[in-house]
């Protein structure tokens, strides 16, 4: 059994540790929020949070993030989620969205660390989330925008 | 004689130990600002940087793909605890055996440890040791662990011994 932590809920499952935390997420929890792209670390469409930090959920395993605070797209709040997804909502930023959730809870992440990131502050942090539509501008003006509405 | 033998012997165990630390498994996190990937040796996809920490930046640090806990089978991610870029000091990339051999061996250059400390660092650090065990589709560094520390010894017990 793996003890984990998610969204303020503690849900135990019969895993293995070596469970990739994203099969737990949505074949075990539920939570289809978080996309599946790739499964090899490389597109960030699994993106979740570990302690704040954005993870790679198809590449952590389960026993690596047992008994740490998980959050999904489902749970994320907070002041700078709330900014990410007004700016989201008011440039229109999504096209097909299958990599919004992702590029949502990486771009929470660089903003809690960095309250004025620059562009290229913003391409480094956001070079993991692709975006098969191509929305990268947009993406880009909505964290500038987040930023904005937080300062 | 005897000391010159001692030389010649632990100079033959540097050229079996260069083998090691200059391959992809060592060497392509050995680098300034971004590491390299897999046995060819390309720029890591996705592409990062090195970060105030040798973690990388906001994101997309180490952590948030590679597991301490070891590598995924599943993602084939490769994994180890400390998972990150080389210190800064400890730039090995273009370094010549000989330059290597001295910068090895130089305590500025690898974290003010003695020879018996690289010894104790090569033989238990598990960074280190994932060299050995790299998962599927990666090949492990050239000489099996045993074989390698044999010649660590013989290397430092020689007066560790570099080429010019």
């Amino acid at each position: 059994m793996v003890t984990l932590k998610v969204n303020g809920e503690t849900k135990e499952i019969d895993a293995s540790p070596e469970m990739p935390l994203l099969w737990a997420l949505r074949d075990r929890l539920n939570l289809t929020g978080t996309k599946f792209g790739c499964g090899h670390a490389m597109c960030g469409a699994c993106t979740v949070h570990v302690d704040g930090e954005a993870v790679r959920s198809c590449s952590i395993m389960v026993g690596e993030v047992a008994g740490k605070s998980i959050t999904t797209i489902e749970g994320v709040s907070g002041k700078v989620a709330d900014a990410v997804i007004d700016a989201w909502q008011k440039l229109d930023v999504v096209q097909c969205g299958y990599c919004q959730s992702g590029q949502i809870m990486s771009a929470v992440t660089l903003l809690s660390s960095n309250k004025t990131p620059t562009d290229r502050d913003i391409d480094l942090g956001m070079e993991g989330n692709i975006c098969r539509c191509g929305t990268y501008v947009r993406i880009r003006k909505a964290i500038h925008e987040a930023a904005k509405a937080l300062a | 004689m005897a000391q010159a033998d001692a030389g010649a012997e632990s100079l033959a165990a540097w050229a079996k130990i260069q083998t090691v630390l200059q391959h992809p498994r060592c060497l392509n996190c050995h680098q300034a600002e971004s590491p390299l990937q897999g046995d060819l040796r390309r720029t890591h996809i996705p592409h990062v940087v090195r970060g105030p920490e040798g973690h990388g930046v906001s994101a997309m640090k180490c952590s948030g793909c590679h597991n301490e806990m070891g590598n995924n089978p599943t993602s084939r991610t490769p994994g180890a605890p400390h998972w990150a870029l080389a210190p800064i000091s400890m730039l090995w990339q273009g370094l010549s055996g000989g330059a290597l051999c001295r910068s090895l061996k130089d305590p500025a250059k690898n974290g003010k440890r003695s020879l018996e400390d690289i010894v104790t660092h090569m033989g238990s650090d598990k960074l280190v040791l994932w060299g050995w065990n790299p998962g599927a589709g990666r090949a492990a560094v050239p000489l099996a662990h045993n074989e390698f520390m044999k010649e660590l010894r013989v290397w430092t017990a020689g007066g560790a011994a570099c080429p010019q």
